[in-house]
Parts: C-alpha cells; structure tokens; sequence
C-alpha cells in the first residue's frame, strides 16, 4: 500500500532512525527538535533530551519554538544551567547524538552558521555558533538536518563555526579535538550523505525515493562521491506519519509542506 | 543600604556609557524588558552587551543605536527570525561583533566568577571561531599543553567581568536575595562574575521566606545592588510559572525591526519614547487582558 507523504517528512522520520533507545540527545529548536520528539514516541522512548538552556530529559510538549520555550522544560528531571548541560554533559563526554543545522554544509561536514564573506566586513550576518561549535565539537556522533539546495553545500565553507572533518580524515585530530573520528551524517530531502573517514569527505549512502544520484550531484555545490552500495531510504509507513503529524507537529509549526 | 527602587533610578545609578553589559534570559525567555526600555529612555551609549544568545533587547538597544559592541554566542529569535538590527548593523560596519560559543562564553564567566584570569575549554579546536576576531579585539585565546598530558590540546579563554548584569527573576526579598525558576542558562556564573547587578522582579517576597528555605535561593544578596519590582516586566519574552511569551508582540516588533527606518523608530516611540514608565507600556500592549491570556498559557505547561 502507498502513502503520501513530502520528503521533508521522510527526512525527519529518517533522521529520528538514526536516534537509539536510551540516548542522550541534544536539540536545539526547529526540524530537529521534531525528529528527536518523533523518536521518542516510536522506537525511542527512553531517549535524554537535553537543552542548552538548562532542561534535562524533559517530556517535550508539541512543539517548542525556542530553547526557552516552557514546552522544551514540561517534566524535565531538572532544569539545569547552561554550564551544566554544555559543559558537564556534553564536554565530558556524555552526550551519544546531537543534532545541527545550519547556513553552509562543505565537503567535510564542516558547518557555516556565522558569516558569508569577510569576518570583519561580511557580506551577510547569520546568527552565529550558539551551542553548535560546541556540540560538534564534542558529541559522539553528529547528525544535521538541512534542506538540499546547491548553495548550502559549497567547496568550502566561508567561516567554519563548527567542525566536521575540517580538511581531511586526521583533520579534526591535528586541530586537537578529542572526538577525532566521530560519525556525522547529513540527511537532507534528496539523499543521506555521511563522512568517509578514510577520505574525511562526505560521501552519498542512502537515496530519497524516486531522487537520483545525478539529482543530488546536480543540487550540490562539491563533487560528492557515493558508496559502494546506496540504498533508497526506507518508506514511511502510514502509522508513522500519522504519528508525525498528528502527535509531534498538530499545529504544522514546522511541517510546512507534509500533506494530510 | 535600600535596594528597592525604581528602574528609572537603577539605570541612572548603575548603568554608566560604555559599560560592559551582562543579558540575562534567552532567546524569549525572561529578558529584563523594563530596564533596557529605561536605558533607552536614558539614552546610555557606548554599551558593550555580552551573553549568550542575544536576544530582543540586544536588538532594540542596537536599533536605538547605543552599542559600540557585542559578545556572544548568537543573536537570534529562532522561531520568530533573526535579531534584525544586529544583522543590519554589523553587515554595514555600524557594529562590531566577537563570536564565541555559548560554551565559551559561560566559560569566561566562570572565571570571571571565581576570580581566576582565564579558564580552559575544549571546543572551538580547529574552528573559526579561534582563528577570526573583530578589529578591536585583543588576544583572544591561547591553546595549551594540558601539563598532565602532553600532546592534548587546551583552549584558554579570557575572563569576563560585566560591569552590570541586567537579570529578571521571579522572586527577590528586599535584601536582593534572588530566587530564579525554570531553566537558568548562562546566569548564574554571569551574574557571579559582575561587579554589579540589577535585578527586576515579578514579587517581593518576605525575608523570612528566604532564610526559611534558604537552599532554594539562586542568588545571594551579596551580588545584588538593586531590585525592581516590575511584574510583567519581561514581556514580550516569557517568566516561567507567570506568563507565556506574546508571540503577537514579538511578531509586531520583527516587522518594524526588519523593516528598520521609519518603522522601527515609530516603535521606540510608540512603546517607549513616549511612555514614563514600563507600566504605560504594559497597557499599550494589551493590559490585563493580555496578561491574563499569557498567564493561563503559561499555566497549561507547569
């Protein structure tokens, strides 16, 4: 039986599967505070959220629109600080997955959320790093949700806020990061890319339904290679969407374009 | 020493031109509206505002044009856009910005709080963040050896001491004692590490609430110079346990701060230039209406 449904909303339902049981999460706002909260009501019920403004494993109301919005805090365990959750949890070494988007995604996974053009005289001022320099910095693994136009991945990025792979396999390693090889992987409305870590460069591994590999190398501005083996992403089934729109994002805050 | 006074007075008192200022809240959560309204009225210039995510009253101080300086982590609104007059200003070189991370800045506030020159961190490694800085910044990081481990690499960032840290919170007693509920962010070690702070509130509460349960204050009297009694006094942001945010009203301010100009300046004047107090403003925006709305919103979800 088909189903309908937008690949925006299977790049949430994806991006959730690549969420385990038990975690703990990082989310900021926005597609991935979504996809965190769609887990939790599937396969992944007993996942930590945890906030930068200070909320830890809060039972999260549909659907927060800021990081100090109360349903990001609705039957948290505590309500913490910033310290706390940025910097005992994640910089020790706590924190199994957290999530990014941002402006610029490059080859390397590095991320641009800071400046188009010149530091001192940009061209365009983006909001700037936030918690994310330092959740990539320092998380397990690394998963940012973006949307798949060609300008979001360019070569490189023009300020690097938040490190992938920075230039290569050992990139991350020589600027001294304690994660040096972390997982990290892009899932936009096209295709599932994650890095290569012998080459420290993105590389497709999953398809959307119906979208080509030509489609993808078309919408990005870098050469992006595949692997062996891609695969198309598994469907939605109507169970799981219905939980997506009726349970996670009633009020389309986020969903833009899903159907009903 | 009286505590307990005006926002008028407090600004006047404690906020000098070319003052570090520390923002508490984040993003639409609990930003001391009632006391960068009253900056404005008074017109104190040459600010450097530093926190972590800057939010609304950033941008209305940058719009008004009294901010030589920001540090922060990020100017933004998430859901509601970007902090528009902070955008326009450092794209037209009208301001200078220094970026870190959140974790970086509530890093230096650490050491500012515990009296030590710099304090280490370890992220930021292999990042911009390290390697650009704004035209008037100094030295701003150093990385290390860790001396215990060498070959492991240490960023050391410097302290920060605001010169005033500008907070709201639920409940004070009128020695400044501060009890703040709900997430906390940045403020603790911010507010620690300032040399002095203003602090509105939604009560006053009786001392003797205070030294009966004194483990639930957040802060200490010893911090704190002066205490404004302003409830509602965080709208359009939002006080945990209180009122919700006012979306309608964080809406009207992007539109006018987006358009900048005309507009914007229509605002400064409808909502604060031409109100004596922040209560006038409250009225403006929907009074007790308004508040009750905000109020039960707020309820559902605590």
């Amino acid at each position: 039986m088909s189903v309908d449904f937008s690949l925006e909303e299977l790049m949430i339902i994806e991006s959730a599967r690549h969420i385990r049981d038990g975690e703990m999460v990082f989310v900021g706002t926005g597609i991935p505070m979504v996809a965190a909260m769609y887990a939790q009501k599937t396969h992944a019920p007993n996942i930590c959220f945890v906030v930068e403004t200070g909320p830890i494993s809060p039972q999260v109301l549909p659907v927060p629109i800021s990081v100090s919005d109360p349903k990001a805090m609705y039957r948290a365990a505590k309500l913490g600080t910033l310290r706390e959750v940025l910097g005992c949890l994640l910089q020790r070494g706590m924190v199994d997955l957290g999530f990014l988007g941002g402006a610029q995604i490059d080859q390397f996974g590095n991320i641009n959320s800071t400046v188009l053009g010149d530091y001192q005289h940009p061209k365009v001022r983006f909001p700037g790093s936030g918690g994310a320099n330092d959740i990539a910095s320092l998380a397990k693994r690394i998963l940012v949700i973006t949307p798949h136009e060609k300008r979001r991945f360019p070569e490189h990025c023009s300020y690097l806020t938040s490190p992938g792979y920075i230039d290569g396999p050992n990139g991350r390693e020589k600027a001294g990061l304690k994660m040096t090889r972390p997982e990290l992987t892009v899932v936009t409305d096209l295709t599932v890319m994650s890095i290569d870590k012998t080459r420290g460069k993105l590389q497709v591994v999953k398809l959307m339904p119906g979208i080509t590999l030509e489609q993808v190398r078309e919408n990005t501005g870098f050469k992006v290679e595949a692997a062996s083996a891609v695969i198309t992403v598994e469907l939605p089934s109507a169970k799981e969407l219905n939980i997506l729109r009726r349970e996670v994002d009633p009020e389309r805050e986020y969903l833009g374009k899903g159907k009903d | 020493m009286a505590k307990i006074m005006t926002a008028a007075e407090a600004v006047s008192r404690f906020v000098f031109d070319g003052a570090i200022i520390g923002m508490g809240g984040q993003t639409i959560g609990r930003s001391a509206m009632s006391i960068y309204h009253e900056i404005i009225r008074q017109k104190k210039k040459d600010l450097t505002l530093v926190g972590c995510n800057l939010s609304i009253p950033m941008d209305l101080l940058v719009g008004a044009g009294l901010v030589r300086r920001t540090e922060c982590g990020t100017g933004n609104l998430e859901r509601f856009g970007t902090t528009f007059c902070w955008r326009k200003a450092i794209e037209q070189g009208r301001l200078e910005n220094e970026d870190y991370s959140h974790l970086a800045m509530v890093t230096r506030f650490l050491a500012g709080e515990m009296g030590l020159p710099f304090m280490p961190i370890q992220s930021l490694l292999g990042s911009d963040i390290l390697h650009k800085k704004a035209a008037s910044t100094g030295k701003k990081f150093e990385v290390v050896n860790n001396p215990w481990n060498p070959g492991e690499k240490v960023v050391l960032l410097p302290a920060l001491n605001p010169d005033v840290s500008i907070i709201h919170v639920q409940k004070s007693d009128e020695q400044g004692n501060l009890i703040i509920e709900g997430f906390l962010t940045h403020e603790p070690e911010m507010i620690r590490a300032s040399k002095t702070v203003i602090a509105s509130c939604e009560e006053i509460i009786p001392s003797e609430e205070i030294r009966k349960y004194p483990e639930r204050t957040t802060i200490p009297y010893v911090y704190v110079r002066a205490i404004v009694l302003q409830p509602w006094g965080a709208h359009p942001t939002s006080t945990y346990r209180y009122y919700q945010y006012d979306s309608e009203h964080i809406w009207e301010y992007q539109r006018c701060a987006r358009e900048g100009g005309t507009a914007f300046r229509e605002y400064l004047e409808k909502y604060i230039h031409s109100c004596q107090s922040f209560d006038e403003y409250s009225e403006k925006v929907g009074g007790l209406k308004k508040y009750n709305y905000l109020r039960q919103e707020m309820m559902k979800m605590v």
